[in-house]
Parts: structure tokens; sequence; C-alpha cells
């Protein structure tokens, strides 16, 4: 008796090391392996800091991946992960499985991938939301800062609007992110400048909540910032953002949802979401790979005028709010981004970003 | 730094202190729950797992039943199931604890993590309107006096629970029988078996206490603190529990006051960031607390042991000299 039951200790305890070892799950299998043109169907794995399931980043890249798969028929992988070290560990199991293209999936993969690539010459590589200076690693940029911009905007005239309810006198406003890497600064730039430049006094309250994967971390810090006078809060934060979202509807405030039309997820709490095509950027560089006009060592730049960024069409705060609903918000967020795509306002980039960061 | 002299009213103002209680009450229900066990002397190092498990099956037969109580009640059963496994590898067969915890942690991670994906068909995170959450008590009379209204109005059920189960639990160590043999075989087991107390019935009993407790722990963040799962949301709170029991020597009061301190230093720390405080140093805060507690709380023991010892060792010391 003692003996089958240590054993099956130590076989419960095997299992859920492996279970924790970075997971991964198949997709694309439906696809059939048995595919007409035999088997150079290309594989594709992707490598995501974080779980899919975020509602944002990462299933927003999932998105352009499954289109992939229907449209263009790869093959594609998810390797997700909550720690670096099973970010390195996967995207080096990756590189050892002989995928035609391994997409690290956000900037905390770039360290690995310009560690680990020069080693897989054969492999292509793609990096998203930030650049990668390699031979065989195309990179996928956005300018988040504009999409940013018009969010941060977008805020600062919505928290003088005190005849919605949740909106006080003061002109304060949030934002919370995830980590804090190069990339979120970027966005923190673009939406001060926003709000700057609709009413140079605004304050503005920043956060980081050192996570992409605990949304009650993201609670805290967004209760902690209504608390302290802000009525609208900028998430992001990826798996972090739930958290942030909850918030807003709880304590009957605002936010701003990043990444996916989030508008829908707290519904009437959400002023707006800052689009990021990251779904796009997945689907383009697989595309490349089908078609054989990889190009490595390049870095695309999706920006406000490639449909890269936007704001979404505030439909549904629209209906939630009703009469009350300020419209000159939206028409002049309109303008704001007519004007960036002239060129007569200049977004300005954190440090490393923009269309000419190599 | 100018700028955090400026906003100190906005940074310590009434909002704080619910800030406080509302962000350590997850740690310390997890604190009680490593109480318990730490009272018979086995360290519960699985917290973090059965939290986490209690989190799942909260949301998971909330979502299912529309029924908020019949979830918490779900949520602790299966808290109290983890932790008799913990309890028949320990007690009966005499397993390492220590190896058991990490092990039921490392389970209830990829348990849940699956469980999601083949239940609810999702990844990451399962939110929904039909998940029903712990209400809120809400108190009418309080709307109109701003000070009350910010401080006690609108907490959680679980919240005020909280402090009637720190109490409850404080009473039942020091004032009732079962919290005298549940001492004494934490203290020196086999004295407590001469005495008559059945020792292995006691360590069951507290390893299940404390699973029902660590259950309702992981029913509070996942229905109470917020109305979702998300794979891993327990985020080292079990373990930042067990530091807190340490703290406070598993007495339930000073154990909650550990608590507190590490809600006190999570919630200055959001409201630091927003005036330039490096984000990495805030975020260290909390883990700081815990080891400058650890620390202080371990060199109060030591001073304690010192002076015990050295009171029994006076006298022989004194035959010494005279000898």
């Amino acid at each position: 008796m003692k003996k089958i039951l240590s054993v099956l200790l130590v076989a419960v305890m095997c299992f859920s090391l492996v279970a924790c070892g970075g997971s991964d799950s198949d997709s694309g299998a439906s696809g059939g392996s048995s595919d007409e043109k035999g088997k150079d169907k290309i594989r594709v794995c992707i490598v995501y800091t974080g779980n899919l399931g975020d509602k944002s980043y990462n299933d927003s890249c999932n998105e352009g991946a499954q289109r992939a798969v229907e449209e263009l028929g790869v093959e594609v992988k998810s390797l997700e992960g909550a720690t670096a070290e099973e970010w390195e560990s996967n995207l080096v199991s990756a590189c050892e499985e002989g995928y035609d293209l391994i997409i690290g999936a956000s900037s905390n993969i770039a360290d690995y991938i310009t560690e680990h690539g020069p080693n897989y010459p054969e492999t292509k590589f793609a990096v998203i939301d930030t650049t990668v200076d390699l031979d065989n690693v195309q990179s996928i940029s956005f300018a988040q800062n504009q999409g940013s911009f018009l969010a941060g905007a977008a805020a600062a005239m919505f928290t003088t609007k005190t005849d919605i309810e949740g909106v006080n006198k003061e002109k304060i406003i949030g934002w919370v992110g995830g980590m804090d890497i190069p990339v979120l600064h970027d966005f923190y730039t673009g939406y001060e400048q926003g709000a700057k430049y609709i009413d140079p006094d605004i304050k503005i309250l920043q956060a980081f909540a050192g996570t992409w994967t605990d949304p009650l971390k993201g609670k805290e810090l967004t209760l902690a910032q209504y608390e302290q006078g802000a009525d609208i809060v900028m998430n992001v934060a990826s798996g972090t953002g739930p958290g942030i979202l909850e918030a807003a509807k709880e304590a009957g405030k605002y936010a701003i949802g990043v990444d996916l039309n989030q508008d829908n997820d707290q519904p009437g709490s959400i002023l707006t979401s800052m689009v990021k095509r990251v779904d796009n950027a997945c689907y383009l560089v697989i595309e490349s790979v089908v078609n054989d006009t990889f190009a490595g060592g390049t870095t695309q730049y999706l920006s406000l005028e490639e449909g890269g960024v936007s704001l979404t069409d505030f439909a549904v705060i629209k209906e939630s709010l009703g009469d009350k609903f300020p419209q000159d918000i939206v028409d002049k967020c309109d303008e704001l981004a007519e004007k960036i795509i002239a060129g007569e306002i200049v977004v300005e980039n954190y440090e490393g970003f923009g269309p000419e960061a190599q | 730094m100018s700028a955090i002299i400026e906003n100190v009213d906005k940074i310590f103002n009434v909002s704080l202190i619910y800030a406080t209680f509302r962000s350590a009450t997850p740690i310390i229900f997890a604190a009680l729950c490593a109480a318990l066990t730490q009272q018979a002397n086995i360290l519960n190092i699985g917290t973090e797992g059965i939290m986490l498990v209690g989190s799942f099956t909260a949301v998971g037969v909330s979502y299912l039943t529309g029924n908020w109580v019949i979830g918490v009640l779900a949520a602790m059963i299966s808290g109290a199931f983890i932790a008799s496994i913990m309890a028949v590898g320990h007690i009966k067969y005499n397993a390492e604890i220590c190896a058991i915890g990490m092990g039921i942690n490392m389970l209830a991670l990829a348990v849940t993590k699956l469980l999601l994906n083949v239940i609810f068909k999702t990844n990451g995170t399962f939110s929904d309107p039909k998940i029903v959450p712990i209400p809120k008590v809400h108190f009418a009379f309080m709307d109109d006096i701003p000070v009350l209204n910010q401080l006690l109005n609108n907490w959680s059920i679980t919240e005020w629970l909280a402090i009637v189960l720190i109490l409850v639990l404080q009473f039942l160590f020091y004032k009732t029988v079962w919290g005298l043999r549940l001492r004494a075989v934490g203290q020196f087991a086999m004295a407590a078996q001469t005495a008559g107390i059945k020792v292995t019935q006691i360590k069951y009993q507290a390893m299940i206490a404390s699973g029902l407790m660590g259950g309702l722990a992981g029913a509070h963040l996942s229905l109470g603190y917020s109305t979702q799962f998300v794979e891993n949301m327990t985020n080292n709170r079990g373990f930042m529990g067990v530091a807190a029991m340490y703290f406070g020597g598993a007495n339930p009061i000073l154990t909650a006051l550990g608590c507190l301190l590490f809600g006190f230093a999570d919630s200055v720390g959001a409201r630091l960031q927003a005036y330039g405080i490096p984000s990495q140093f805030v975020l260290m805060m909390p883990y700081i607390v815990t080891i400058v507690i650890l620390a202080i709380s371990m060199y109060v023991k030591y001073r304690n042991n010192k002076r015990k010892e050295s009171s029994l060792l006076a006298p022989k010391a004194q035959l010494k000299t005279q000898g």
C-alpha cells in the first residue's frame, strides 16, 4: 500500500512538473496533417510572454495566427509562459524543433532572440513590437505613441465632462502599465503628449504592475489612482488589464482599453480602446514566409496611417451614456488623427522607437 | 521628491485605510490557513495551491449554479479535499510536508489550467457576467457621512468575515479545550499523547480546518476581491500569508497585523508610483517588508529563547563558580 502510494505520488509530481514547465497548445491540427501538398506545410511557432486568454495583446496575435492557419494552411504552435525563464526555454526549444518561422510575440523575447538567433541561421525569426538587428530576423513595430496620443487626448477631454456620472472636478487622468519595458514608455510618451496637447495643466498618474499576469494587482493600482482623483485610466497591461477594467466598473469610473477592442469587456465603463493590430503584424509575417518574400534584417513600422493603430468608434459608451455622450471628443480625435497623418502634429517617440529606429 | 510632499494629502488620505485592508484581506485568509496547521507544528507550504484550487472552484461553481454561497462552500470543500491529501501523505505516510506542499502548489497550477481549458474552453482568464460575485455590504445610513462612507461602506461580505474569523480563531486557539490540545500537540506531541490527547486526530482536524480556510481565501480572491479566475491568480499571496504567519507566531491577531503591514506597503506603493518613484523600487517594497518582518520576528524569537535558556542555566552557572 505504502509503495503504491509513493509511486502514485511521484507520478503526480512528475505530471505537475511537466505541466508547469511551459505549457503549449497545438492549433492548426484541425487542418489535417495530411494536406495535399505533402509534408512541406510551413510550420510556425509563436513564443508568448504571458498567457493566451488575456483578451488583449496575446489574443490579438493569436487571432492573426489563426487567420493564417485558415487562409494560408500553415501549422501554428503556441508556447505560453509567465516567467522569463520559461520564455527563454520556450524559445530555445522552438529553435531546436526546427520550425520554419519563430515569432517572438513581444519585446520581452527580443533579448533572447538576439542571443540565440545567430546560432540558428537557417531559421527565420520575427519579433513584434520592437527591433532586433539580425539578418534572419524580421521586426515589426507599431506607432503606439500615435494611438496613445489620441487616447490621451480623449482622456483629457473626458475628465472635464463633469456632467457625466463618476467624473470629478479634478483634471487628473491615470495610466496603468504591465511590466516596465521600453515599449510601454513609448505608449506613455504619446499618452502624455496627447493629454497635454488638450490641456497643458493636466496631471497624469502613472503606475506599473510589474507583471503581465496579475489582474488583482492591476485592480489595486487602478483603484489607488481613482482614489487619488483620476476618473479615467488607460490600461496597457495585457493579462493584468482585466483587473483594470473591472476596477473601472466597480468604482463607477472609466477606463481605456488596449490592443484589442475591449469596449465590450465592461460595457459602459470603457470610453474607447487603443487598438493595436498585432493580429495583422502576425499574419503579415507568416504570409511573407508563405510567399517567400520574408525580408530578414528589416523593420516594418505600422502607424496610424497604415491602420496599425487606431481608436475604436466609441459605439458602446455612446449607447450607455445616451444624451450625455460627448460627441466633441470623437470629432476632435478624428481631427487629431488627420493632423498626425498629415504630419501637422509630430508625436514624440520614446528613445529607441519610431520609424527610423534600428 | 517635491511632488510627493505636495501630494501628501492625496497619498495619505482616508481611502488608504480601506485600501490597506482590502489588499491585506487575501493574505489574512492565507495566513489564518497557515496558522491553523502551524499550531499543530505542521508548516502548510501548500497554502498557495489550496487557495488557487479554491479560487477556481468558487468561480466555476458560482458560474454553473448562479449562487455565490454554493460557490464559496464548494471552494471550501475543495480546499479541504486538497488539504486532506496533504494530511494523509504527511501524517499517515510520514512524507516531508514541504515536499508535499510544493507538489500541491505545482499540481494546483497545472490542474486549474487544464480544467479551465476542458470545462470552460478558454485560456488564461475566465470572466463572465454569469459569475455571481460575493455581494458587498452597503449601509444606507452611512451614505451621507463622508468619512464613514469611505471607510466602512461597500465592503465585501468576506472582508467582514475575515475580521470575525481572526477573533474566532484567537478564541479557539487560546480559550477552548480543542485549542489547548492543538497547541499541546504542536509544542510537544509525545507529551500530549502521554496526556491522553489523540494526536493524529487533532492533526487531521487542523489540516482539514486549514483546507476549509484556504478554500475560503481562494473564494474571496476570485469572487470577493474580483469576479474572475486567472491562471496563477494567487501570485504568491499564499506564500506571503505563510510569512505573515511566521511573523505573528501563528497567533491570529499578531498574524493579521503582519498582513496589514504588507497591505500597507502595497497600497502606499501603488500611490507613490504615480509621483515618479521608480516602479521597480515600489514593486520591491512588499518583499522587502517580508524580509524585514521575518528578520525582526526571528530576532525577537532568538532573544526570547536566549533569555529562557539563561534563566535555566543560571543556577548551574552559580554551581560552577562555587565549585
